[in-house]
Formats: structure tokens, sequence, C-alpha cells
């Protein structure tokens, strides 16, 4: 697929996205200079770890940064659901914006505890966007409602419909949270860490469903998480965020097999691998995060970054396209080789 | 059954610690949680035993009821030979020093108001050990810590990897045979885990610690652990040595944990061997009102009638490889 015609097809397009928020501490430079598309049908994975800005741009695709935290925001979000012609969310009204929430674009939150009203039944939370966005009356919304959990593989859903949060377990919560999100068949569907507060069996089937939703609607999803494996096998395109920045962006099977930028590698590396021996040496990354008030020149991995050099510490580096491809970026003026564990310095 | 010796221990000189037949109930209510029942395993010299299962299997309780904290409800846990269960107060607390814990979220587990040095240095003040400032010192040197620059500040101005690290270093102090470790890592980032992961290893080498990790990530148990053992429920399904048992899981139930794991590499996951194991349905039943017989039995894939009617008890699979399960998998499988 080319670029053009990827471009075409986008149901959301990010330009230069640059989000900065007001703190005790001073300017959090939460997403700084963020770019990429998303084409319908796909799933884009963004991976970066705690503080790496990749809830805040997410929330902030979806509006809903509280406008009194915002400091400083720059680029555009353009969104497109067919028929609809394409619109920059960030120049909309919230007027407006709140018609988009729920038919258009929808999100999964963490925890799915905190997600959902504890004092109000099941019934009343997933027929809100039916009837609202959809002119439902009570009758269709509740049957509707009800096709809704059975698909998200709830049994006993007639049922399950009138009863609170707090008698579900954490699996069946976030299978009520999907089911929410879904309701009104969005073109656009933001995960946030979906399955961060779930048991590794429930997190398999909780992404399978996700992928088959997916596929069934034709959805554009953005599946953020802080584990490589998770968006490993399930994405067509990862992101991986450090400080606020993409540092490098390609197809999930180029990024495995032809990582460039060092943090790529090093995150990679200091996994442990269910297939390595025990006892098998991590390699970690030295330091720590840096913090996001008023950061530093340079590459924002520099002091972390066994390969850089005086330059790093100077000048930001841009995002650049691999030459050769025309759909993997990454952001280092040294990047990685493809021989793993040879020093690279080609520019 | 009750004073029958499982045949998981072993009979060796060297053993640090044995849980025999531990059983903890909570009351809830006018119900009884039995959130551990008759778990038992031991722990050699100088070896890591990792504890594995999801949340609520009472792998944390077991790890608590080594401590007596709280006592478990029947059983026991020899430690050196001597049987904690017996004892109580000053006798109790004494022979507790060559035990510690560490937990998962190390910020809340330090007091904020205090300084790292007198945090580190609590047992030793506790027990009024000589040269107290020099073992604080020194523990907090091994961990990575600079006690000049690093002993008068407080928690708060401390990364949650830089706190676990204090964290560590207190539990050292004292000198422990055992550390017992609760999700160490489970709160922290990536890059920091794998820090703590290979301090945990350097700790262990230099202190001759035995350990106990409790986890629920797969991977971290593996990569730490020479022995693991999977709970669920409250019972042990299946413990070995880790290549074996993750080589070779022979327990429906630890199948499928391990078929459950996202691989963070797709280029090896078309090789897995285990990716056909079906995958777990339903919930896990209440620990209040647990199933009869085979605890999994309501969720195994291959579940017979006398799964329901019998307790499976231990057996042996493979070299220092045992399972709870009347019909454990056992055809030879590509290593994972």
């Amino acid at each position: 697929m080319t670029d053009d015609r990827l471009n075409s097809q986008s149901v959301l397009r990010v330009e230069d996205l640059t989000i900065r928020l007001n703190s005790g501490a001073g300017t959090v430079h939460a997403v700084e200079a963020v770019s990429f598309a998303l084409a319908r049908g796909q799933t884009l994975g963004v991976v970066g770890e705690s503080g790496s800005g990749k809830s805040v741009m997410a929330r902030s695709l979806m509006g809903l940064l509280p406008r009194r935290a915002m400091a400083y925001k720059a680029g555009k979000v353009v969104f497109q659901a067919d028929p609809a012609p394409a619109q920059d969310l960030m120049q909309m009204p919230e007027k407006q914006l709140r018609h988009l929430r729920g038919p258009a674009m929808a999100m999964i939150f963490q925890d799915p505890m905190t997600a959902l009203n504890p004092v109000l039944r099941l019934s009343v939370q997933l027929t809100e966007s039916l009837r609202q966005h959809l002119g439902m009356d009570r009758q269709q919304a509740r049957r509707r409602a009800i096709d809704l959990l059975a698909a998200v593989g709830i049994p006993d859903a007639g049922r399950r419909i009138d009863q609170f949060p707090h008698q579900l377990s954490g699996g069946m919560r976030q299978r009520v949270v999907i089911a929410i999100a879904l309701a009104c068949n969005p073109s656009l569907l933001i995960a946030d860490e979906p399955t961060t507060a779930l048991d590794v069996t429930v997190q398999k089937q909780i992404l399978d469903l996700l992928a088959r939703l997916q596929r069934e609607h034709q959805m554009a999803m953005i599946l953020i998480t802080h584990d490589l494996g998770v968006v490993a096998s399930r994405a067509d395109h990862i992101a991986v965020m450090y400080a606020g920045r993409i540092v490098e962006h390609a197809p999930a099977k180029t990024l495995f097999s032809a990582m460039k930028h060092p943090y790529t590698e090093a995150l990679f590396n200091s996994i442990p691998r269910i297939n390595d021996p025990s006892h098998t040496r991590l390699q970690a990354i030295p330091g720590r995060p840096p913090q996001l008030v008023e950061p530093a020149s340079g590459c924002a991995f520099a002091p972390r970054c066994q390969y850089a050099q005086a330059r790093c510490l100077e000048q930001t580096p841009p995002i650049v396209t691999v030459p050769g491809t025309n759909d993997h970026k990454h952001a280092c003026f040294f990047p990685v080789s493809a021989a793993p564990g040879q020093e690279s310095v080609d520019d | 059954m009750t004073d029958q010796i499982p045949c998981h221990l072993r009979e060796r000189d060297d053993i640090v610690l044995r849980i025999l037949q531990l059983s903890v109930n909570f009351p809830v209510g006018k119900q009884t949680v039995q959130a551990v029942t008759n778990v038992s395993f031991d722990v050699a010299r100088g070896e890591t035993l990792g504890l594995v299962g999801e949340s609520g299997c009472g792998k944390s309780t077991v790890g608590r009821a080594i401590m007596q904290l709280p006592a478990p409800s029947a059983g026991h846990v020899f430690f050196n030979g001597q049987d904690m269960t017996d004892l109580a107060g000053e006798a109790l607390r004494q022979t507790r020093t060559g035990l510690q814990m560490i937990f998962q979220d190390p910020i809340s587990s330090l007091n904020p108001r205090r300084r790292v040095r007198d945090i580190v240095a609590e047992g030793l003040t506790i027990w009024g050990r000589e040269n107290a400032d020099t073992r604080v010192e020194e523990v907090m040197a091994a961990v990575g810590l600079d006690a000049a620059s690093a002993g008068d500040r407080r928690p708060h101005q401390f990364s949650g990897g830089q706190c676990q690290r204090i964290c560590i270093a207190r539990s050292l102090a004292l000198d422990p045979d055992v550390l017992i470790c609760d999700e160490p890592v489970s709160a922290l980032d990536v890059s920091v885990q794998a820090q703590i992961l290979n301090l945990l290893e350097d700790m262990k080498a230099r202190y001759h610690l035995t350990m106990v990790f409790i986890a629920h990530n797969l991977a971290v148990v593996k990569n730490i652990s020479d022995r693991v053992a999977v709970m669920y429920l409250g019972k042990l399904c299946e413990i070995g040595n880790t290549g074996s048992l993750y080589a070779r899981p022979a327990h429906p139930y630890t199948r499928a944990l391990l078929a459950s794991i996202p691989d963070a590499d797709p280029l090896a996951r078309e090789q897995a061997s285990i990716d056909g194991e079906p995958l777990l349905q339903g919930e896990l039943p209440s620990p209040a009102d647990p199933p009869s017989g085979c605890r999994f039995r309501t969720r195994c894939p291959y579940a017979q009638a006398r799964c329901a009617e019998e307790i499976p008890q231990m057996q042996l699979v493979a070299d220092d490889h045992y399972v709870a399960c009347h019909f454990p998998i056992l055809e030879p499988q590509a290593v994972r």
C-alpha cells in the first residue's frame, strides 16, 4: 500500500501534535510533535513506559484533557469517519465534539473498576449512548444492549444487564466497558492499557475479543500499552514513545526484525523472555526515564543511551524515514544497525 | 492423609524452609474463605523458588503465612528445622529476623516521614546491633545507593525503582537467610524492572540468600527461579525445576497460563508449542465454596468424572517435576 493511498483511507491523521500541561512543578512537555496516520481496520500499537506521554496523547485525541490543565497545544488531529468530511478535532468546539464521542470514536480505559459508575445498573450505562446518539427508545436500546453484552461474551446477558458493576469480576467489567465503547459502532477505538489490570489468562480473552470485534466492525484501533508483548502480535504498526515523542514507528514485523532506535532495542532487551533459560542476565537500561518539566535540549534518551555521542546532547534528532522504506521512521542520529550488537554510526 | 509427607518434599540436609500442609482460612461474614489449602513445598539453601498464579490464588497469603503474619490456620512452617508455628512472642520475633520480606509497592512500604538512613537501620536499632552505621552504609552501597548523599533524604525524593532498592537494603540489614519477595517488580517500569531483577540476583549471590519469589509474570519468575510452584485457587497444581516445568508443563492450568502469555517477540512466537492449548473458559470459582475434588476441574478442558470426586495428589512426572492432576499431559513438547 502506498503512502498516498494510506492517507486517503485514513480514519485518523495526527500532525505535529504537541501538548503541554500545567503542573505544580512547572510546564510538563507531555506530547511533542507526534505525527501518525491510521487507516480503517488497522491497529496502531503505542508502547511506552509510564510518563512517556502515551495516555495524554490518547486523551487529547478524544478531547478529554481538562481545559484548565492545558498550557499549550498545537498540531492537527484530522478525523474522517465516512461519510462525513474530514475535520480537525483540535479546532472543533466542545459542543460538536460531544456528538463524535460515542458514535464516531470511543475509548476504553485501564481500570474497569473506575470506568463504570458503581451506583448505576449496567442497563443504564449501556443504553445511555444508544438513546443519546442513535435516538433509540427505551425498549430498543435495552434489546440492543443485551445483544452487545452477549457479543462481548457475557453469559446470561438478559439477567446480567440488571446487575451493578460490583457483581461482576474484573474481566467481565472490562467486557462491559468494551460493550459500552462499541455500542454505537465507532470508526475509531482507543484502548488505553485495556488489560493492564487483568490476569494473563483474562488478558488473552480480552485481546482476542478486541481483535474479533475490530475485524467485524472494520474499526481503526489505537492500542496503548507498556507491554511490548501485548502489541507484538496484535498491532499492524507500532509506535514507541519516549519522553513525549515517537522515537520509532514501523510495521510490527519490521520493528522487531530491524529496530533502529537504541531505546527500542534497550526496551526489547530488558524484558525477561519466556524462551530464555532461567538466570539469564537481563540487559537493564541504566538510569530512569526523564522528567518532562522543562526538558533539557538534545535527545531525551541520550543520558541512558549506550551509543550516545556529543551531538545527541545538543540537538534533538528529527524523525526520519529509513532509506529504502516508506513506513519505517525513527528519531536517532546514530541508529542501531541491522546486525544486533554491532555499534553503528551511519547517519 | 494429614500426617503423610507429600512426595514432592525432598530429603536433604540443606532445606532452609519447609512448608508442610499449610492452610489459611479467613472468616468473611458467615462464610470461610479458604485462601490456602494444604500447600507443601520446601526451599533448599541458595535456591530461589518462584510462586506463580493469578490474583486470588493465595500466593501472597502463603508468603505472609511463612512470616506468621498472620499465623496459618493449620500446617507447619519449618525454618532451619524450627517449627515457627510453635513459637510465640519473643522467640518468634527472634526467629523472624532470619526471614525478611519486600513488597509490591515500594513507595507505600516506606514511611514517608523518615529519613532513608533510619528506615534501613530500623531492624538494627530494634535489636540494638553494634556498628549499625557501618552496616547501613554497606547494604546501601550494595544496592547501589550512596549512604552519604541518599541517607538523609526521604522516600518521596526517590523514584519507584530507587525506593525498591531502599526496601531491599532494609531487608538485608539484619543479614537474613531467607528473602520473601512479594511481586517486587510488578509496580515498576520494564526498564527499571530489569535493574531490580539483576540486583536481586547479585544480592542473592553476595549474601547467600534463599529466596521465595512471588509474582504473576511467568517470564519474570522463569528468569529468577531455580524451581517454580504454580498455584490455583489456594492449591498447588505443579512444582518442579524451572527448565522442566516450562518446557513440559503437565498440569492443564500451567499449560493454559503459559499459552496466554503474549510474547514480546512475534518472530519467536510462531514456533511456540502450546499455542493450540484451549483457552480458559468461565470464571474463577469462589474460594469460599471451592469445587470438590480438583479445584481446577470447572474450567479444565480435560476434566472427567473422577476429577470431581477425588482430590488429586502430587505425583512425579519427570526428574524433580511433580503435578497434582489425575490426567496430566505427558507427551514430550518442544522446548518453549
